[in-house]
C-alpha cells in the first residue's frame, strides 16, 4: 500500500505510522484496489486526514458514537448531541440508506486510546454512520465516503467536532459543552456537581431547551453574574444599593467562548471551586429551584404543571437576575440572608416565584406583545428581574404578589428615566 | 388591574355601541367619553408611581408632594419640629401633574398650552367636567365624530407624554 502526503501536507512519519496501521486494521475500497493513499493536512489547525470508502458492514464494527474530547481522561463524557432516531430527517436518512443511497463526507478519526474494539470515533455525521449500520439490517451493503483524522490533539478535536457540526441543527448548548471541555477542562462541571445541579457523574445537556437541567451557558452565566455582582457591591455603598439599576449579564453560547467568562476563568479557574460566597450562592438558587419546581407540581389546581413554570428558576434572566444580586449583596449580610430566603407562598400564590403573575406582567411602557417578566433575555427583562431581587432583599418575609412586582419594575422604569435614555 | 389601554378600548367599543344605537346614543357617549378622560389619568398616574416608588431623597420635597399626592405642611409641635412633611392626601389635577412630568423630563424649549394638542386635551377636560358636573341648563351635544375625536386626544396626550418622559413612541 503506497501513502503519499499532499504537497501542502508537511510529512511526518507519526502519522504514516498510524494511517498505515488504520489501512491494515480497516479494509477500504483503495486498499482493496491497490489505489495510493493520499494524507492532507489542514490548512487552519494543521490537523492530518485522509479520504476512503469503508463498506457499510464493516464500518459498523468499528463505528464509535460516543467519541469524547479528551481521549485519555475517564472524566471525559460523550461529546456529541443526542441521537435523534424519530426525527423526520433522520427517518427518511435511514430509508435512503435502505434503498442503497450512498452517503459522503462521515467524520471519524482513527483513535485506539479507548474503546480499542471501536477506533473510528464519529466527529460529524453521527446519524448517517447509524443509518448505514441501520440499512445493513436490510440487506443493504455499499462502501461510503470517510474523511478519517489522525492523531488530533484535544483543541484539534474539538474544531474538527465544530467545523463537521456546522450545517446541522447542532445546539449552542453542544458547542458549549465540547468548548467548555477543551478549554478550562471540567471545572465548570465540578462546580456544578458540587452545588448539586448536576448529579455525580453526571454531564451538562447537550440541548438545553429540551432538558430540565441546568445548561453550561445557564452555569458561566451564574458565576459570571455572581462575580460581576461582586465586584460592583465593592463600590457601592448600602445605602446607595437602591438608587442604582443594575445590568446582569448573559454568558454568549456557541463556537466560540464567551469573554467575561473567559477573563474570569483565567482569573479564578479552579479556584471557584472552593470559593465559599459562591459555592453558597449556588446552593441557595438550587434551592430556589427546587422549592418552585416542587410547589407548581404538587398545585397543578392553582397552577398549570407548566416546564416554563416549573424551571421558572433556571429562566435566563431569572437565574441572571438572582445570581448578580447574590454577588451584589456579599457584604450587606442582612439582606444577603433576605435574599437567599424563598419567598413566601399563600394561598393566592402557589408557588414562589409566582411564575403564572409574571408571565401576565405588563409595565404601561411595555409594547402590547411583551411577554411577561422573566420571560426573555433582553437586557430590560434582566434589569427589572435584578431589581425585584434586590427589592426582595429588603425583608425577610417578602411574596411576590402583584403589587410588589409591580414596584420593583416602577422602580427601574423611573431611575432609567431619571438616567434619561430609556428605550 | 386595567391600563391606558383597557380605557382605550372600552372607550372605543361604547362608541361601536353607540353607532348601533338608534335612538339613545348619549348612554354610550358620555361613558366613552369619560373613559378617555380616564386613560390619560391612569397613564399619568402610573409614570407619577414610578418616580414616587424612587428613594425619597431622589427628588425635592415639593416634587414629592405632587408625586404622592400628599401636602407639604410645617411641623410645630414634637421631635420633627421645626421640618416639613409630607402629610395628609391633597389630590392634584392631571394637568398639574402632565405639566411636572414634561417640564422635569422633558426637552420642551417651548410652552405648549397654546399648541393644538393642549387646546384639545382642555377641550376633553371641558366636557368631562360638564359629564361629571351636570347642570340642569346645560347641553351636552355630544356626537360620534366628538367621541371619536376626544379618544384621539386621549391618545396623542399619553403619546406627548410617552414621549417626552420617555423618549419613545408607544403602540395603542
Amino acid at each position: 500500500m503506497e501513502i503519499r502526503f499532499e504537497e501542502k501536507a508537511k510529512k511526518s512519519r507519526n502519522i504514516k505510522q498510524l494511517a498505515e496501521q488504520f489501512f491494515k486494521e480497516i479494509s477500504t475500497l483503495e486498499s482493496k484496489l491497490g489505489l495510493p493513499i493520499i494524507i492532507f493536512q489542514d490548512g487552519v489547525n494543521s490537523s492530518y486526514y485522509s479520504k476512503c470508502h469503508i463498506l457499510a458492514s464493516i464500518a459498523s464494527k468499528f463505528i464509535d458514537l460516543n467519541a469524547k474530547i479528551n481521549a485519555s481522561d475517564s472524566e471525559s463524557f460523550r461529546a456529541n448531541r443526542e441521537l435523534m432516531l424519530k426525527h423526520t430527517t433522520y427517518l427518511k436518512m435511514k430509508a435512503d440508506a435502505s434503498l442503497g443511497r450512498e452517503f459522503n463526507d462521515i467524520i471519524v478519526e482513527y483513535n485506539v486510546e479507548y474503546e480499542i474494539d471501536k477506533p473510528l470515533k464519529v466527529w460529524g455525521g453521527q446519524h448517517r454512520a447509524h443509518a448505514i449500520s441501520e440499512a445493513i439490517n436490510s440487506g443493504i451493503d455499499r462502501y461510503h465516503g470517510f474523511k478519517v483524522y489522525f492523531s488530533l490533539n484535544k483543541n484539534q478535536r474539538t474544531e474538527v467536532a465544530l467545523i463537521s457540526n456546522t450545517n446541522m441543527a447542532v445546539s449552542d448548548d453542544t458547542f458549549d459543552r465540547m468548548l467548555e471541555e477543551t478549554t478550562f477542562g471540567y471545572t465548570l462541571r465540578k462546580w456544578c456537581q458540587k452545588v448539586g445541579f448536576l448529579g455525580q457523574g453526571e454531564d451538562f445537556p447537550d440541548v438545553g431547551a429540551r432538558s430540565e437541567k441546568i445548561s453550561v451557558k445557564l452555569a458561566r452565566s451564574f458565576i459570571v453574574n455572581y462575580y460581576l455582582g461582586l465586584d460592583k457591591g465593592k463600590t457601592i455603598k448600602n445605602e446607595e444599593l437602591d438608587k442604582n439599576i443594575y445590568e446582569p449579564y448573559v454568558a454568549e453560547s456557541g463556537v466560540t467562548i464567551d469573554q467575561q467568562y473567559d477573563r474570569i476563568m483565567h482569573e479564578e479557574g479552579e479556584k471557584i471551586l472552593n470559593e465559599k460566597g459562591l459555592l453558597e450562592a449556588g446552593k441557595k438558587f438550587l434551592t430556589l429551584h427546587r422549592a418552585q419546581y416542587e410547589k407548581v407540581k404538587i398545585n397543578p389546581k392553582k397552577i398549570k404543571n407548566l416546564k416554563s413554570y416549573r424551571n421558572k428558576a433556571l429562566i435566563v434572566s431569572v437565574l441572571c437576575g438572582w445570581s448578580y444580586i447574590a454577588g451584589l449583596l456579599q457584604n450587606n449580610k442582612r439582606r444577603l440572608r433576605n435574599h437567599y430566603k424563598i419567598p413566601k407562598t399563600t394561598s393566592k400564590i402557589p408557588d414562589p416565584l409566582n411564575a403564572e403573575e409574571m408571565s401576565h406582567f405588563k409595565h404601561d411602557s411595555d409594547p402590547p406583545t411583551y411577554r411577561g417578566l422573566g420571560t426573555r433575555q433582553t437586557s430590560k427583562d434582566i434589569q427589572r428581574i435584578a431589581q425585584v431581587f434586590l427589592a426582595k432583599s429588603l425583608t425577610d418575609n417578602c411574596a411576590f404578589d402583584k403589587r410588589f412586582l409591580l414596584k420593583a419594575v416602577s422602580t427601574v422604569v423611573g431611575l432609567t428615566t431619571l438616567k434619561k435614555g430609556y428605550t | 388591574m386595567l391600563n391606558y389601554r383597557d380605557y382605550l378600548s372600552y372607550s372605543e367599543k361604547y362608541i361601536q355601541l353607540a353607532e348601533d344605537e338608534l335612538a339613545d346614543k348619549l348612554k354610550f357617549l358620555i361613558p366613552s367619553i369619560l373613559l378617555s378622560w380616564v386613560a390619560i389619568e391612569s397613564f399619568t398616574n402610573n409614570i407619577m408611581d414610578d418616580f414616587a416608588s424612587l428613594p425619597a431623597d431622589l427628588f425635592e420635597l415639593h416634587e414629592r408632594s405632587l408625586l404622592l399626592e400628599k401636602k407639604v405642611e410645617f411641623i410645630k409641635h414634637g421631635s420633627d419640629m421645626g421640618k416639613f412633611k409630607l402629610e395628609q392626601t391633597e389630590y392634584k389635577k392631571v394637568e398639574e401633574k402632565i405639566l411636572f412630568l414634561i417640564a422635569k423630563f422633558g426637552n420642551l424649549s417651548k410652552p405648549y398650552k397654546g399648541e393644538t394638542l393642549w387646546q384639545k386635551f382642555e377641550e376633553l377636560r371641558d366636557i368631562r367636567n360638564k359629564i361629571l358636573h351636570p347642570r340642569r341648563n346645560m347641553d351636552l351635544e355630544l356626537t360620534i365624530d366628538k367621541a371619536y375625536k376626544y379618544l384621539e386626544t386621549s391618545k396623542n396626550v399619553i403619546q406627548f407624554v410617552s414621549e417626552n418622559v420617555w423618549n419613545k413612541k408607544i403602540s395603542f
